[in-house]
């Protein structure tokens, strides 16, 4: 079969010395970000950008995606074993993981979700291979009016889905229409908002905004909150488990994993949802609910495996539509533009050699994980000892020289601090991030789809929704826009009451939304 | 006047809080224990958690001396924390345990014993662990 | 909160609205002076999507404004690292800005290696780290490796600065 073939390829260009270098890399890069407090795999990756000039894509690539798995390891790791004096950790992995590590069971802890996620990540890898080819065959079959539909539909479910407030979805999403705005309009060649600064001619780098809004802004907004804390390492010896370990964690894999695929794979999916899910599901099918708040593998094993399956959701649509959804994806995307190719259907035709290498490193960058991290989780905990200032210094610092790199001009770095602050004023009035950076990379792209139907419409506006696809979508934007109104009244006409069951940790829910949304 | 000691959950800690209690004997005077941390990393083993300091105040209690505890996160370097607990519980001597550091081990990561020896006003005490 | 901290807090959000709104004002300020001369092949134009943004910024500013004041409030976004039971610190923020921005100035002059430890220097002690040389040496260092590391594994050569005939 084609695509079997096409994944060998992949393995024979992703095992090259080289490039499994790149991949250990981005393993231990990705496992060290995720283990510190205040950073995570969309910064890392924003900040690695302008590192990626130098590399080739490929390679770049399978470090970015060693990073994505890389993190989420390192989060479970640092949940799991970090004693903090009478907090009680409120992420899913956490409640029952810490509850394991601090009754001796942290080994356990620790593997379960190591080899969890190695499941997952298997097992997601495959279904991406699986699904990918199916999309991208659907979406070159979509005209332009549908493909646009799709990209609208996809800005306005993380807008409108995603966080609590409707208003200030919409308004970063403004913002971030507004500055992929800057520069050249490429059809007609005039500039569009530059003031006559010849410096914004080409536009705003991707680079350059990224890096300022993930690790600039979260730099000064951690700075001006700065906590103080002495929590202590729960001492952990090598991770593995005992087998009825083994037979408790088996079903929550798999579960976890089905669980997790899926809703990464959609708009507005994520991560925290899933992981959820699975938690309540395992605390309902488990012969030892009672277990559940004081240590019960299940409760380890199930959500882990989801969040490592939602990670290999998010690439399907990324890769075989160009569309992001999470912020990881979206810095990767930018990545995409910035070596001129362009994100969409036809990435697997056009570069078949990038895609199936990054999807081939996707095993092997588990592969390494599973190896070096088992052995290696006590040691990453010493690097929570890392002083604070040393750490958001140090972001500024690799923020500024990458930033700086780009084109050796001091005018990026004012634009850095300009940007900056401004994603420090968005995490202040709680306007989320992922509306902005996914407006600034689709903007451009929208347009290019508005004006190609247009034109293959003769200029006629009821060519948008000329396509079947075109109006399904269309439908779905409306009842996404609606929803609200339609919610209240639906609740006025049936007056059900609202029950609070007592295993619905809502803060949990909250905790996992701030956690994941990075 | 009372007698002030540097507490960290490891064996210098222990052996200094030993030394202390002798001398807070010999002296009749009160003990007080200081543990405090900058917190500026999210993890830091010198602070003691709330279940080793009820085991040290356990411990004062059996030997029956006279306590109190200075346990928080101060934002500041420990050894400022002993210096400035020892002027306002007017301590008439310090104890600390120390360890053996190469000189650019003190350089990189600083040294508390080094700091109070230099800037107490007041006779310190420098205890090792015991030998093992 | 006070009801005082509890009111200004709100009205600082209506600054947000209002920069949204300027926002708008700015985007479709400068579409008007574009021109769209009428083209077969592009009836779109380079004026449509200037000017559906404006319009969503500018119904957003006046969104924003009823929702806050109807009581409405930004959550400011919590995170892993982040203490939010006391309001911004800005003895911490704006120092830390005026070394990032002291770096912008000085970066073209001094060269990256003064100047990025001094950005990395400065910002510690922004953060509150008072190990003065322990700071400076690692300032140094990293601003030493990321300089040759750049050139000698990117090709990228970073402004020299003063130092440019010892480096």
């Amino acid at each position: 079969m084609d695509v079997w073939a096409s994944l060998l390829e992949g393995f024979a260009n992703a095992a090259t010395p080289e490039n499994l270098l790149y991949a250990l890399v981005g393993v231990i890069l990705g496992t060290a970000v995720g283990v510190l407090p205040g950073l995570g795999p969309a910064m890392t990756v924003a900040l690695l950008l302008p590192v990626t000039y130098a590399l080739e894509p490929t390679s770049a690539f399978i470090m970015f995606a060693g990073i994505y798995y890389g993190g989420m390891y390192g989060g479970s790791t640092t949940s799991i074993l970090l004693n903090t004096p009478g907090e009680s950790s409120s992420v899913v992995t956490a409640i029952e993981g810490n509850k394991m590590a601090k009754s001796g069971r942290a080994s356990q802890a620790l593997a379960t979700a190591a080899i969890g996620s190695f499941v997952a990540g298997t097992i997601g890898s495959i279904l991406l291979v699986l699904c990918a080819p199916i999309v991208v065959e659907f979406a070159i079959s979509l005209g332009s009016p549908s493909y646009f539909a799709i990209m609208v539909l996809a800005l306005i479910a993380v807008t409108a889905v995603l966080g609590s407030s409707r208003v200030r979805g919409f308004s970063a999403l403004g913002l971030g229409l507004a500055v992929g705005l800057v520069g050249m309009d490429p059809v007609s060649g005039q500039s569009r908002l530059t003031f006559g600064e010849p410096l914004l001619a080409d536009g705003l780098d991707v680079v350059v905004v990224a890096v300022a809004i993930f690790a600039v802004g979260e730099a000064l907004w951690v700075a001006a909150h700065l906590r103080r804390t002495a929590a202590h390492v729960i001492p952990v010896g090598r991770p593995w488990m005992g087998r009825e370990d083994w037979g408790r964690s088996w079903k929550p894999w798999l579960r976890g994993t089905a669980y997790g695929f899926p809703f990464g794979a959609l708009p507005a999916g994520g991560a925290e949802i899933p992981t959820f899910l699975s938690y309540v599901t395992e605390k309902r099918l488990s012969k030892k609910p009672e277990e559940f708040g004081h240590g019960a593998i299940e409760g380890v094993a199930g959500p882990e495996a989801a969040n490592n399956a939602s990670a290999a959701g998010t690439l399907v649509p990324m890769l075989s539509l160009g569309l992001p959804t999470n912020a990881t994806a979206a810095v990767m995307l930018a990545a995409l533009v910035q070596y001129g190719i362009q994100p969409g259907p036809l990435l697997f035709d056009r570069e078949p050699q990038l895609v199936w290498a990054l999807i081939a490193s996707l095993f092997i960058g588990n592969t390494l994980l599973l190896l070096i991290n088992l052995p290696l989780a006590p040691a990453w905990a010493k690097l929570l000892q890392i002083p604070r200032p040393y750490l958001y210094a140090g972001i500024l610092f690799f923020a500024t020289l990458g930033a700086y790199s780009v084109n050796l001009q001091s005018f990026d770095l004012a634009v850095l601090l300009v940007l900056g602050a401004l994603g420090f004023a968005m995490r202040r009035y709680g306007l989320p991030v992922l509306p902005l950076v996914i407006g600034l990379i689709l903007g451009p792209r929208i347009e290019q789809q508005l004006r190609k139907s247009l034109q293959l419409s003769s200029g006629e506006w009821s060519g948008l929704w000329s396509e079947p696809v075109a109006i399904g979508v269309y439908v779905v934007i409306g009842l996404i826009l609606a929803w609200p109104l339609l919610a209240r009244l639906l609740r006025r006409s049936r007056a059900v009451p609202v029950t609070a069951s007592d295993d619905t940790p809502t803060e949990a829910e909250q905790e996992l939304v701030d956690r994941r949304n990075r | 006047m009372t007698v002030v000691v540097g507490y960290v959950p490891n064996p210098e800690g222990e052996a200094a809080v030993t030394h202390a209690v002798r001398e807070a004997r010999a002296r009749r005077t009160k003990l007080v224990l200081v543990n405090t941390s900058r917190g500026d990393a999210l993890v830091d083993p010198r602070y003691a958690f709330e279940d080793q300091l009820a085991a040290i105040e356990r411990r004062l209690v059996e030997e029956g001396v006279e306590h109190t505890s200075v346990h928080a996160i101060t934002g500041t370097e420990p050894a400022l924390a002993i210096l400035e607990v020892a002027d306002t519980h007017g301590a008439e001597l310090i104890v600390l345990g120390v360890r053996r550091r190469s000189p650019v081990g003190k350089l990189i990561m600083g040294s508390t014993a080094q700091r109070v020896l230099l800037e107490a006003t007041v006779p310190v005490l420098a205890v090792k662990a015991p030998r093992q | 909160m006070t009801s005082l901290a509890h009111r200004l807090t709100g009205r600082s959000e209506l600054g947000l609205a209002a920069l949204l709104g300027a926002a708008g004002l700015v985007v479709l300020w400068d579409a008007l002076g574009l021109e769209a001369p009428y083209s077969q092949s592009d009836t779109v134009g380079p004026r449509t999507l200037p000017y559906a943004v404006a319009a969503l910024l500018l119904v957003c500013a006046v969104w924003l404004t009823l929702d806050v004041v109807r009581g409405g409030r930004g959550e400011a976004e919590g995170g892993e690292d982040v203490d939010l039971t006391h309001p911004t610190e800005w003895r911490v923020v704006l120092p830390l800005a005026a070394v990032f921005l002291g770096n912008v100035l000085l970066i073209d002059r001094l060269g990256w290696v003064i100047s990025g430890a001094f950005l990395f220097w400065g910002s510690a002690w922004a953060l509150g780290s008072r190990s003065y040389l322990r700071d400076a040496i690692v300032s140094v260092v990293l601003s030493l490796l990321t300089f040759y590391g750049f050139y000698v594994g990117l090709g990228i050569y970073l402004p020299a600065g003063l130092l440019e005939g010892a480096l």
